[in-house]
């Protein structure tokens, strides 16, 4: 019995899985009702918003479950994930004025500064898997995996 | 000191929202008047006063301001209707054409000058987000018969030269309507030449908007093309030549359960068939407008209400304010 709250728990790994798949879905739901009332005019922008956490949010969540490679940890994540906002957001505003039939350059700070994130978040990763796996080989009793 | 769990991410959430949130506002909200529009005396005889500007503002040669200015009223009293207004300079009649399920309007226009064509300003100024419903520009220039223009507030690029002065000469690389001091129409691509250059080869207004409709009499656009990603269908406004003085006002209703709207190449083909020479296509959509002696002749298709938008210019006949 007071184990079950602690089960029921869902894995940090899970948990940003399925926030990266309802962040997809709803990209996917908004862009659909926008075009809806869009009288037609369509923008790639608005369209393939979900793009951004399906490809960069889920997709290597689910790699890392499947290829048992380590858990990214918070300092990854957070780059990761502040760019894959940044760029999901960037890209539904700029689909937004697309549709208008406007323009604003300042929507380049969002790929700029999404494009940046990521790549932090990507390059903090790699080193840190890099260290760990380092670690691993001069310690293996300690090796562990999600 | 130890960072909260999430406070990294609520942070970033309230930078990128705030962010988005100035972006908006630069985008449809925060007014930026680069410069005030002065009415010169007559298409050949230009003064302006633009000033207070980051933006380009160049007026046209001495040369042309040394011609004679034209009436600046009609000097009989105009005879008008619902659908004609007639004095001894500006002719106006009014016609309703039903074609692809649409609504059409057709203002056939004959002037005796070529002053009597003129754009505006809403509120009189160029700037970002300045905009006014055209019927509200066309009540402040008292202009007989107005039509939205190409809406330059909502493009950073684009020539913009209205009555004789340069206010923007930034290239889109987008097909223009030239309108020369003498009346007459022309069409040029952005990339080819400076607004500059237009400028000093008597370019009086420049629209960017387009495409050309038709250019020597023919159609200039395929069945396939459209402005931006749009639908084949959506409300439209055109301006076309066909003769020298002789221009027609055209605008299609559209998104309507009553009117479907036409498609670039309806209109065009529209367009070449009640003659006109060359012609253009202005910004369409929800801004689309045409009024006349201060009444909305169409059915605006602005979102899901049926009403005016706010636009950045108007193209008009009229005297002036």
């Amino acid at each position: 019995m007071s184990t079950s709250v602690t089960a029921r728990k869902l894995h940090p790994q899970h948990k940003l899985l399925l926030i990266d798949l309802f962040a997809s879905l709803f990209c996917v739901l908004f862009g659909a009702v926008y075009e809806c009332f869009s009288h037609g005019v369509y923008s790639y922008g608005m369209l393939y918003a979900f793009v951004f956490p399906l490809v960069l949010g889920v997709l290597p969540l689910l790699l890392i479950a499947v290829l048992r490679v380590p858990y990214p940890n918070r300092f990854v994540r957070s780059m990761l994930h502040a760019g894959i906002a940044t760029l999901t957001v960037g890209s539904l505003v700029s689909g937004a004025l697309e549709i208008y039939g406007t323009t604003n350059p300042l929507t380049l700070v969002y790929w700029i500064l999404g494009g940046l994130l990521v790549a932090l978040g990507a390059a903090g990763y790699i080193v840190t898997a890099f260290a760990e796996r380092r670690n691993k080989s001069d310690s293996p009793k300690e090796a562990h995996t999600y | 000191m130890k960072i909260p769990r999430y406070g990294f991410a609520v942070l970033f959430g309230l930078a990128l929202l705030l962010f988005t949130g100035y972006l908006l506002a630069d985008t449809f909200l925060i007014k930026r008047v680069y410069s005030v529009a002065a009415e010169p005396a007559s298409q050949t005889a230009a003064a302006q006063t633009a000033a207070e500007s980051d933006e380009i503002v160049i007026v046209a040669s001495e040369e042309e301001a040394a011609a004679e200015p034209v009436d600046s009223s009609p000097a009989a009293e105009p005879v008008t209707t619902d659908t004609t207004y007639s004095d001894e300079n500006i002719s106006v009649q009014l016609s309703t054409y039903r074609l692809y399920e649409t609504t059409v309007y057709v203002a056939d226009v004959q002037l005796s000058s070529a002053d009597y064509l003129k754009t505006a300003f809403a509120e009189n100024s160029y700037g970002r987000n300045i905009t006014a419903k055209t019927s509200a520009t066309a009540s402040a220039v008292n202009a007989i018969l107005a039509v939205n223009g190409d809406y330059y507030g909502a493009q950073r690029s684009g020539y913009v030269i209205r009555n004789g002065v340069l206010y923007r000469n930034t290239s889109g690389g987008g097909e223009d309507l030239v309108i020369y001091a003498d009346g007459s129409f022309g069409i040029i691509d952005e990339d080819e030449i400076t607004a500059e250059e237009l400028l000093a080869s008597g370019a009086w207004n420049v629209l960017s908007f387009g495409p050309a409709l038709v250019e020597d009499g023919g159609i200039s656009v395929s069945e396939n093309d459209e402005v931006g990603r749009a639908m084949a269908s959506n409300p439209r406004t055109a301006i076309g030549v066909i003769d020298d003085l002789h221009y027609v006002f055209v605008v299609a209703d559209g998104r309507t359960s009553d009117s479907d709207g036409l498609s670039l190449y309806e209109l065009a083909a529209f367009l070449q068939s009640i003659g006109c020479q060359t012609a253009y296509n202005l910004d369409g959509g929800g801004s689309s407008s045409m009024v006349f002696l201060g009444t909305l002749i169409n059915n605006p298709a602005n979102g899901r209400k049926s009403s005016e938008r706010s636009v950045s210019d108007i193209v008009y006949i009229g005297y002036g304010a």
